[in-house]
């Protein structure tokens, strides 16, 4: 099994950012917001029930990035595919409407996963296309109507339920992340994805099919979004157009904070999780600020953007 | 003494007029208009509604000049009433966000909340919760499925959206000199706001001018396409008379395709105050008018309907914000009507 990681990584600051950067910004609304509920349970399971969606794409998303790729699309497939579930399961089964979302965001991806892989197009500029093709695909599907869901039992499994005393969302949550960081630190096909992104003509020599790869983590991307879009539909229980929208520049953000190179080669699924808690912390913290909608997109930006550079800062350049 | 009669009777008269214009601006199921001027907390309330130390929280579906305004009359009114504002939100559009901002905002435990729900059936189950608790909702505009008055909501405050529309035709007509023919540009989805005003325009234009024909309808959704609409009803009727459009932002666009055009003589009309739009009219250049709502006023009625609900006075279901018609004689009176602000230097420079 291969590991591309050395010792040394594990000193630098860099990886530990978003776990410094999680506990200041924890401990500074804990100490300023003491008083305004932001400690409670029910506001602190908010923000991971609010960010489960975004944390779902961003665990796609870390693979995409660590193979050199960049997927630019996952909002308009969570939209569709939530849009694909709840029309479905108005005359289907609960089953036929879970098939529908998912298949729908394995089919996107396996699109993107087929022009970036096979027709040896750019990532970017192909994802970037299929962003707005979706994006109108989901406006027409239902000609700009949201589809309510009244399935109780998918939005039990999907958005309001729980398990133990557990919510369904935080479940979905711990799974998809225990899952892709199992899968990106402990099998072969996480090692060829690193491999890919760290060199890919290196790894095509040694053996790797590149191209099978590239395919296989769109289509992860895919999946998770679509994943995301039923989360999305069984938390309002309804599908709408907009929904995953808004989410592209959290997600990125939440991955590159997270540790995960931008040019591929390197990143944490954990470190995902992370930064998406984060930004949900910061989001929901400077609400409870009562700052006006201004300021708190200001203060967001100015801590993103510091998180970031300290991230991404390459003392080799 | 008959002039003091006249004066009472022109007066009643015009207050049954105004009525019956209202009456024709229904909520979103059905519900007959309430003036917003109707909707007050008097001052003997205020000490009642100080000592509750009650606080409101503003989730609002977006950010904008209007949702500005809005804010600015609702902050005035509480503060009048010694009620805190403890969130403001903004949703961006995004109805998975709004249930988000609601959620958190219901942390602080507000005892009023004042939003637009961007989505009937998603906001119906994003402010159940804020219901459950006996939180009192005032909402702008749209109302969640299956929400009863007053049971659910203390009330649904919006424009006098048939008089925004009305009083857009009766201005392109005036600016026509009350003939010829008249492209539509209406909002081409299903969104309360947008689809009554535009019928107002278009019933306005049929019932009340017959020597104006609409000759040209085209509906749009993407704001960024104006312009090629534009042209394209241009190339089609080259002599319109007016060009309706149903907001601002799509407005620029036909102004351009105009521009573009050498056209200086089609007029426009649109609704919602605009920089740029505003500037072509105190030029002289295409745009007639602007009709543009009482934003300030909507939110401190928006307010005002909360603090009642939360002092257990009843309010009405529907209440409607007068609309006021921009054109360039009163464009600084009309900023400061709408928007509680000065007008844009740009625009009291070129008067």
């Amino acid at each position: 099994m291969t590991k591309l990681t050395s010792p040394n990584q594990w000193l630098d600051p860099k990886r530990y950012v978003v776990y410094l950067g999680f506990v200041l910004i924890f401990a500074f609304f804990a100490i300023t917001l003491a008083d305004d509920g932001f400690l409670t349970t029910r506001n602190l399971s908010n923000i991971v029930l609010q960010t489960a969606p975004a944390t779902i794409m961003a665990v796609g998303f870390v693979f995409v990035l660590s193979a050199g790729e960049i997927d630019l699309s996952f909002g308009s497939i969570t939209a569709v595919s939530a849009l694909s579930a709840a029309v479905i399961m108005q005359e289907h089964s609960m089953l036929a409407g879970i098939a529908a979302g998912l298949g729908a965001g394995l089919a996107i991806g396996w699109f993107n996963g087929v022009m970036v892989a096979y027709l040896r197009l750019p990532s970017f500029l192909v994802t970037l296309a299929t962003l707005g093709l979706f994006a109108g695909i989901a406006r027409s599907m239902t000609n700009l109507r949201s589809i309510p869901v009244v399935n109780d039992t998918f939005t039990g499994i999907f958005g309001s339920g729980s398990l133990f005393g557990i919510p369904s969302l935080i479940l979905w949550t711990l799974g998809a992340v225990i899952v892709g960081h199992v899968i990106y630190r402990e099998s072969r096909f996480g090692a060829h994805v690193l491999a890919t992104g760290d060199n890919a003509n290196a790894a095509q020599v040694a053996g790797i099919k590149v191209p099978r790869i590239r395919l296989a983590v769109l289509m992860a991307s895919g999946f998770c979004a679509g994943l995301a879009g039923l989360l999305y539909a069984g938390r309002i229980q309804a599908a709408k157009y907009t929904l995953g929208e808004s989410d592209l520049m959290i997600v990125i953000a939440a991955v590159i904070v997270g540790g995960t190179a931008l040019n591929g080669g390197k990143g944490s699924v954990v470190g995902a999780l992370v930064g998406s808690l984060m930004m949900g912390m910061l989001n929901n913290g400077l609400i409870l600020m009562g700052l006006p909608v201004s300021d708190q997109m200001i203060v967001r930006g100015l801590i993103i953007l510091i998180a970031v550079a300290i991230s991404l800062r390459d003392n080799t350049r | 003494m008959k002039i003091r009669n006249l004066l009472a009777a022109a007066s009643v008269a015009s207050l049954l007029l105004g009525a019956f214009a209202q009456a024709q601006t229904v909520g979103p199921s059905g519900e007959s208009a309430t003036p917003s001027s109707g909707v007050t907390v008097g001052d003997d309330k205020i000490a009642a509604l100080k000592a509750g130390g009650y606080k409101a929280a503003l989730l609002w579906h977006d950010q904008s000049d209007f949702v500005n305004a809005v804010t600015a009359g609702a902050a005035a009114e509480f503060q009048r009433l010694g009620i805190e504002i403890v969130a403001t939100t903004s949703a961006g559009f995004d109805a998975a966000k709004q249930r988000s901002d609601i959620e958190t905002a219901l942390a602080k435990m507000p005892n009023i909340v004042l939003s637009l729900p961007l989505d009937a059936v998603a906001s119906a189950v994003a402010f159940k919760e804020a219901k459950d608790n006996g939180v009192k909702l005032v909402f702008l505009s749209n109302l969640p499925k299956d929400y009863k008055h007053p049971a659910d909501y203390a009330a649904i405050v919006t424009d006098d959206l048939f008089q925004m529309g009305k009083q857009a035709a009766d201005a392109l007509a005036d600016a026509m000199g009350g003939k010829g023919t008249v492209g539509w540009v209406f909002h081409d989805a299903s969104y309360y706001v947008t689809n009554q005003r535009d019928n107002a325009f278009k019933t306005t234009i049929e019932n009340d001018y017959p020597n104006i024909k609409i000759v040209a309808e085209q509906g749009i959704s993407d704001p960024a396409r104006a312009e090629e609409i534009a042209n394209a009803m241009l190339l089609k009727n080259p002599d319109l008379g007016g060009i309706y459009v149903t907001w601002a932002g799509p407005a620029e666009g036909v102004l351009a395709a105009l521009r573009a055009n050498g056209n200086k003589t089609t007029k426009i009309v649109t609704l919602d105050l605009s920089e740029p739009i505003a500037l072509d009219m105190v030029k002289g250049g295409n745009v007639a008018a602007i009709v543009a709502d009482e934003a300030f006023e909507l939110g401190r009625a928006m307010a005002a309907a909360g603090a009642r609900a939360l002092i257990g006075e009843d309010t009405p279901a529907f209440v409607v914000a007068p609309a006021v018609t921009v054109k360039a004689s009163n464009v600084e009176e009309g900023w400061q009507l709408s928007l509680r602000k000065d007008a844009p230097k740009s625009v009291k420079a070129a008067k």
